[in-house]
């Protein structure tokens, strides 16, 4: 659904160079260098702090940058962290926005109905605001942001505070409402299922600076730092003296002809088996095991298959900016 | 009890027979009212949602003075204006003192704090987001300011409700930039004050009785303002 | 402008030796407004706190009369206290109208509505979850109360300032029980209207309303400082 099954990224809708962005005294971006193709959703993960919805603040043109510019082509749209709406009808708002953005009266109940069509909310059209419950709201406001269609649309966080079932249905109905050949996308997320589900190039912003670029399954199999790799969840760590092997549970497998000899320190029941926490002499890894699991305490082998290496001299580095212009993936 | 109810009783004959004062002191506080508050929205409003929704310099000092001036006693404000108007002071040209015209005009600035006030409170209640959003999305400062009244509706119009509660209400004012002058610019608040001291009490009720009155349709007003802003909450636990 | 300097410079030294007069113009505000806001909270604010934490029938209707008495006019409360004090009234045998008791009893009154309507608002202003888990702990009602008086301390305390400032602003309730004698039962809002009955322009009244601005402003600072003191309380906290 993302990244190969579409058209190569057309041109550069969006582009930033070296963004410096402050609050206050507070630097929390730092040269950022970015830029966004029409066609192509990029997401951009990172932890609480990280900087993200300045970035997005600042790339809406709310926030002024410190150093650095923007560079924009055609009109950036941007849906709040916060689904705030009118004290009025779905449809209302949806067309209030239209106005907002300029859109003649008579193109706006068109655009509004095809808007709320897009994102499956038509049915929510003649609604109340005030009686929306948490998803139907954030459909709502994803309704306003598609439907005044800008050139690049941020969105912050939209599926943040929903319960796993609601939001993978919205998920499922943004990506294909999301997907447009002539618009760039950067959607905020916290979550990297949300990620994956939904983009084609991931940007993961550390401590305010870019610490990768490139698509999901890229930076998963060739994470750049140890930074970036620990925050895509590899858990596990081994060190050999020469360089560092950081492991996914996928990574590691019990084998009774494994190489290597670890005991189990933890055990957490999951749904289908448990997760291990495995304690070698190189370091500590974790493992999904299918039931029936090993219990804490017992000695097991195990192969590991995969995993990232990075010398150790490195580690020291926290992150480093990719280059710029992006090199490209492969 | 007793007194209470014989005055009672002697003041509803008054009223029912139409005293002719009595209804012109009614028919002047109306006016009174309904124009001070018209003039205090007209030109409280604006500054109201200026001091709400504005972003510049010198805002946070405005909404301090708007909030300060509610506070300031109408017996001052009238001291203060009676100075002004005063025949030898700056504005005494304007001839305003004992006038019908200087009513109107104290009433007016005595109900604009309300207006201003409450407004720019009211305006400052809504939801961040909402308004953040709109301008992101290419509102201009008049579609900002419209959307901030339409969804801050019912406290703006507690707010004109408050100024005319006050307008109806407020004797001090009146009575000093008046001069209480029976008969001709005493508002139904004044002229209660002006019975009492003259002894007449029953006539004194009798124009209480009419104030009252007049503050419980203002009331009802209010709660029925207050039962559409919750009907749409009672609507939404129906719903969910 | 010369008027103005005129009237100041007639009255500044009427405060600075301290007029007899005036200051017992002050004595007397003061008396009023310490007493009758005291009584006003004795009488109010377990009401309000009832109002405030209450999940009873008809506690949203008692929330509205409680809003809507704050409309009550000054001299309709005067009034009413009148009738009860004059000789032939129910408390007549007090033998206290047209004395300073009655002022206390007026202006306590007025005062009431300030503590039962903003005293509920400011309960209602805390978490919602805070008061239901004290509750749930099996925090009795006293306790109860004393818990949610304790953390809406600075709302209550914003009610009782606003009620203090009634009882200092008011004039129309304090002229009508007190009739107003020189001496005994003017405060300095009262007595500063009476001015205006005398033709002269005395320095008195300016030096009145300058000495009833000072009181109120008194009054604001020590809200504002209150306020700002917990606001900054919040600040340190987001920066923690």
């Amino acid at each position: 659904m993302t990244g190969a099954d579409h058209p190569a990224p057309g041109r550069v809708l969006l582009r930033c160079e070296h963004l410096t962005v402050r609050r206050g005294k507070r630097e929390v971006i730092a040269d950022v260098s970015a830029e966004l193709r029409a066609g192509e959703i990029v997401a951009l993960l990172g932890p609480n702090g990280a900087g993200k919805s300045t970035l997005l603040d600042a790339l809406a043109g709310a926030l002024a940058p410190a150093e650095g510019r923007i560079e924009r082509h055609g009109r950036v749209g941007i849906a709040l962290q916060s689904p705030d709406l009118a004290r009025r009808t779905v449809f209302a708002n949806v067309t209030l926005a239209l106005a907002w953005w300029g859109v003649p009266r008579p193109e706006r109940t068109e655009r509004a109905r095809e808007a709320l069509r897009a994102i499956g909310a038509d049915h929510l059209a003649r609604r109340r605001a005030a009686t929306l419950s948490g998803g139907e709201r954030r459909r709502v406001h994803l309704a306003r942001a598609i439907a005044v269609r800008p050139d690049v649309l941020l969105l912050d966080e939209p599926f943040a505070g929903l319960d796993a079932e609601v939001r993978s249905n919205l998920l499922e109905d943004a990506l294909s409402a999301l997907r447009s050949s002539t618009r760039a996308t950067l959607v905020v997320v916290h979550d990297r299922a949300e990620a994956w589900a939904l983009a084609d190039r991931l940007l993961i912003l550390l401590d305010g600076r870019l610490a990768a670029s490139g698509s999901p399954r890229d930076l998963l199999e060739r994470p750049p730092t140890v930074a970036v790799a620990r925050f895509l969840g590899f858990d596990g760590s081994l060190d050999d003296g020469h360089e560092l092997l950081l492991t996914r549970p996928a990574h590691v497998a019990l084998d009774p002809a494994g190489a290597f000899e670890a005991r189990v320190t933890r055990a957490s029941p999951l749904e289908d088996g448990a997760r291990l926490e495995l304690e070698l002499d190189q370091g500590r890894v974790y493992a999904v095991a299918p039931l029936p699991a090993p219990r804490t305490g017992d000695a097991v082998r195990i192969r590991i298959d995969g995993g990232a290496r990075f010398p150790l001299r490195e580690t020291s580095a926290q992150f480093e900016t990719p280059t710029y212009p992006p090199a490209t993936p492969g | 009890m007793k007194l209470i109810w014989d005055e009672i009783q002697r003041a509803v004959p008054l009223i029912l027979h139409g005293n002719p004062t009595l209804f012109s002191v009614i028919g002047f506080t109306l006016q009174v009212a309904l124009v001070a508050t018209a003039a205090a929205t007209v030109i409280g409003l604006p500054i109201g949602l200026a001091i709400g929704l504005g972003r510049f310099r010198g805002r946070q000092v405005l909404r301090v003075l708007a909030n300060v001036s509610l506070a300031i006693p109408p017996v001052l404000v009238g001291t203060f204006l009676f100075v002004l108007f005063s025949p030898r002071a700056p504005l005494g040209s304007l001839h305003l003192i004992y006038t019908r015209r200087v009513v109107f005009v104290a009433q007016a600035i005595l109900a604009l704090p309300f207006v201003v006030a409450l407004t720019a409170a009211a305006v400052q209640g809504l939801p961040p987001g909402l308004l953040a959003q709109a301008r992101l999305l290419g509102a201009g400062r008049l579609q900002v300011w419209a959307l901030a009244l339409r969804e801050a509706r019912i406290g703006v119009m507690a707010a004109v409700i408050a100024a005319l509660g006050v307008s109806l209400s407020e004797v001090a004012a009146v009575v000093i930039l008046g001069g209480n002058i029976y008969d001709y610019n005493q508002t139904l608040a004044s002229a209660t004050l002006y019975e009492v001291n003259g002894g007449y009490y029953a006539d004194a009720v009798a124009i209480a009785i009419v104030l009252i009155a007049l503050i419980l349709i203002l009331m009802c007003g209010l709660a029925l303002l207050q039962h559409q802003g919750n009907g749409i909450r009672l609507r939404f636990r129906s719903a969910a | 402008m010369g008027y103005v300097w005129d009237q100041l410079r007639g009255a500044i030294p009427l405060i600075a030796h301290g007029d007899p007069y005036i200051m017992g113009l002050l004595w007397v505000t003061l008396r009023v407004a310490v007493v009758s806001t005291a009584a006003a909270l004795v009488v109010g604010l377990p009401i309000g706190v009832a109002l405030g934490l209450g999940r009873f029938r008809g506690r949203r209707t008692l929330q509205l009369l409680a809003n809507a008495s704050l409309a009550l006019p000054s001299v309709v409360v005067g009034i009413g206290v009148l009738l009860f004090l004059l000789p032939q009234g129910a408390f007549g045998s007090l033998r206290i109208e047209f004395t300073l008791h009655a002022v206390y009893i007026a202006q306590a009154v007025l005062a009431l509505p300030y503590i039962v309507a903003l005293t509920p608002a400011a309960i209602q202003g805390l978490p919602p979850g805070l008061i239901d888990q004290a509750r749930a702990f099996g925090a009795g009602r006293v306790q109860l109360g004393m818990f949610a008086l304790r953390e809406a301390r600075i709302g209550v305390v914003a009610a009782v300032i606003a009620a203090a400032g009634a009882t200092i602003a008011e004039v129309g309730a304090v002229i009508i029980v007190g009739g107003n004698f020189q001496g005994s039962d003017e405060t300095l809002a009262s007595a500063l209207l009476e001015q205006f009955n005398y033709t002269g322009h005395d320095p008195y009244a300016t030096a009145i309303a300058l000495v009833l601005l000072a009181v109120i402003l008194v009054l604001i600072g020590t809200l504002t400082v209150i306020q700002q003191r917990t606001g900054a309380v919040q600040f340190r906290f987001r920066t923690a």
